[in-house]
């Protein structure tokens, strides 16, 4: 297995390498009227001193062999817009824990009702009028059908309105994160009621279940221990990429609770062309999305013993 | 012999719905069964066999139900059991079941020894190390090499065959006194098959069980039965020791299945097939259910409903040909002879 990871790392770093050099050179083909505020008004030598000063006199694999070799040492620069002189390293540590804190919370919430919410429907598909299961569904159905966007001004606009909830969020204050954890939640608990329900229903009418039946045990153990156990595990491959993705932090979310996280930081930062920021977020969403799934699969391997990562061995 | 009754059926009716129709699956059986034999229960696909013996255990499916009958095992109605309590006190601990297939009737994630021991924890009431041991010595029971390395892989890490023995150890680790076995050899190489049902009849002996077998083939039936029932279209057609049911055959639908085995086939010829298809049981069945796929049915057959006739004290079946006033009809000149012909408990 560690062979196996050993060799995934290393693929992981060419695409990374891919990734970072065409977004890399194609943020040089841009116009280079955008990286100044009254470009009009610069004389030649300006423009020339400008870009010297920015790095982007150099031909462009000389840029980024620079690039490279400061990334080695864990600088990214520093941006030249967004935040004049900052480390772009600093801005992503700066920004990065208030997204993950709103994000990871929200997730929590997520899999504590959503698990639970999929086990229930899923046994109240075998009740005669199955009640669970159809209110569960109009749920899933309303939240996956509705924009989010839609449903965010919702919350936000009853929240406030009703529950006397503030509309920004303050550091000292937890009830201020209520709305914005619960928009977050939503759409993760609808994801996660309905796999599970559906793969917990797969699973159930499998002639395991009707032979651990046979035997005796009983209905709740079956639940738990056979079907439960077995439909987890496909869920088991997305948990990882949920997490990471809490730390890109959601844009409308963000803003509409004045949340200062990573929300929008890149849209921001391409309209602003400022091009070390952007290169620097992009590295980051690539490593962390590609983190996700590896971590994933190899959770996938630990859950699920027919998976082998051994070519000779070959599954199942 | 002494035969003593260890389960017994009684007008038994099972009905599902489904799609807001209702499908008569067993109409009326009455069955004995007797302590320590071998039942073999033959029948084709949709006469009801499985879904007969799923009763004893109430593992009929969510839209099916015993609409009337008793079921008597040691003095209970188990017609009447509707909790999931109640059926534990059956299920595994008084009859166990073999399915049909023994690559999905495992479950993949948890080890050989995990789901075996589930069962000793269940109705040995044994613990931990002793569960343990247990599994070990049930695997060895059922022929599984290295049983302490092998309790530790999963269901893919065996064959077919194997897993089929380790669906017979968890059911023979329950220590039922009835033990099902629904098609125990359909999924599995042929060469394989004869083991099983060797495996089977070894652990019948040891431990005194009462086996039942559903199958449509006559050749498992011929190897390990000692009473045979037919079933056709929800209902026992004809019931008696192997012998009889082979070498003297009195209801037509028998005569038609033992017509088919291909060892009766003569080179060249198309093996013989049953015309026509059985009957919707959806619909209200009149008169005897195979009439109209029977060369030899009399008026009667299409109006009223044949009785049991007996036989022998073993042997009845429920045709109008064996009623006094019934023509004489000869069983086809083929089946006359498979004694001779050499199809016998070997087949």
């Amino acid at each position: 297995m560690a062979k196996y990871i050993f060799k995934r790392l290393l693929r992981s770093l060419l695409t990374l390498f891919i990734i970072v050099t065409i977004v890399f050179s194609l943020l040089r083909l841009m116009p280079i009227e955008g990286y100044f505020q009254n470009f009009e008004k610069m004389s030649a030598v300006q423009v020339e001193l400008g870009l010297k000063e920015l790095g982007l006199d150099k031909p462009l694999p000389a840029q980024l062999l620079d690039f490279y070799s400061d990334l080695l040492h864990g600088d990214l620069g520093v941006s030249n817009k967004y935040r004049r002189n900052v480390p772009v390293t600093k801005i992503i540590a700066e920004k990065v824990p208030v997204s993950m804190a709103i994000g990871l919370t929200s997730l929590g919430i997520a899999l504590a009702v959503g698990l639970p919410m999929g086990i229930l429907m899923a046994r109240s598909t075998r009740t005669k009028h199955k009640i669970g299961d159809k209110l569960g569904t109009a749920f899933i159905v309303l939240i996956q059908a509705v924009p989010a966007a839609v449903y965010y001004l919702v919350i936000q606009f009853y929240g406030t309105k009703y529950l006397d909830l503030p509309m920004q969020i303050s550091s000292g204050r937890p009830v201020t994160y209520i709305l914005p954890i619960l928009s977050l939640a939503l759409g993760n608990i609808a994801y996660y009621a309905m796999w599970l329900r559906r793969y917990m229903v797969d699973e159930s009418n499998k002639d395991y279940v009707k032979l651990a039946r046979a035997k005796g045990v009983p209905a709740s153990a079956i639940s738990r221990k056979h079907v439960f156990r077995n439909a987890f595990v496909p869920l088991v491959q997305f948990i990882p990429t949920s997490v990471i993705l809490t730390l890109m932090g959601s844009l409308y979310v963000e803003s509409l609770y004045s949340i200062p996280g990573m929300g929008g930081l890149l849209v921001n930062v391409i309209q602003r062309q400022d091009n070390t920021v952007v290169q620097g977020l992009v590295l980051f969403y690539a490593a962390i999305s590609i983190l996700g799934l590896l971590v994933g699969d190899i959770l996938m391997a630990i859950v699920d013993p027919r998976i082998t990562f051994g070519k000779k061995e070959g599954g199942r | 012999m002494e035969t003593e009754t260890i389960l017994s059926v009684r007008d038994l009716d099972v009905k599902f719905t489904l799609r807001g129709q209702v499908l008569h699956a067993i109409r009326g059986i009455s069955l004995d069964v007797h302590r320590g034999e071998s039942l073999a229960i033959v029948g084709e696909s949709g006469s009801g066999k499985s879904v007969f013996t799923k009763t004893f255990m109430g593992l009929l499916d969510s839209n099916g139900s015993v609409t009337a009958g008793e079921i008597r095992y040691n003095g209970q109605d188990l017609a009447g059991y509707t909790t999931d309590q109640q059926w534990r006190t059956i299920r595994g601990r008084e009859i166990a079941m073999v399915m049909q297939d023994p690559m999905t009737s495992l479950n993949p994630l948890k080890t050989i020894g995990d789901q075996i021991e589930e069962a000793i924890v269940l109705h040995q009431g044994l613990k931990g190390a002793e569960a343990h041991a247990q599994v070990l010595k049930v695997l060895e029971e059922v022929g599984i090499d290295q049983p302490e390395r092998r309790s530790k892989q999963y269901p893919h890490e065996f064959s077919g065959g194997m897993r089929q023995r380790v669906v017979i150890a968890i059911a023979v680790a329950c220590r039922p006194k009835i033990l099902i076995c629904d098609e125990p050899t359909t999924a599995l190489d042929v060469t394989i098959q004869a083991q099983i049902l060797q495996l089977i009849k070894d652990l019948q002996k040891k431990y005194d069980l009462t086996t039942i077998y559903i199958t449509h083939d006559l050749g498992v039936v011929a190897n390990v039965a000692d009473r045979i029932a037919v079933m056709y279209a929800g209902d026992i057609v004809e019931i008696g020791t192997c012998e009889e049911v082979f070498y003297d055959p009195k209801h037509p639908y028998t005569w038609a299945l033992l017509s088919s085995l291909p060892q009766l086939g003569v080179k060249g010829e198309e093996l013989y097939s049953i015309k026509g298809t059985p009957p919707n049981l959806f619909l209200e069945v009149k008169g005897d259910a195979f009439a109209p796929r029977n060369p030899h049915a009399l008026k009667i057959d299409f109006v009223e409903r044949p009785p049991y006739f007996e036989v022998s004290p073993t042997h009845k079946a429920r045709t109008w040909l064996l009623d006094p006033r019934a023509p004489k009809v000869e069983p086809p000149e083929h089946i006359k002879h498979l004694r001779e012909q050499g199809v016998n408990r070997h087949v």
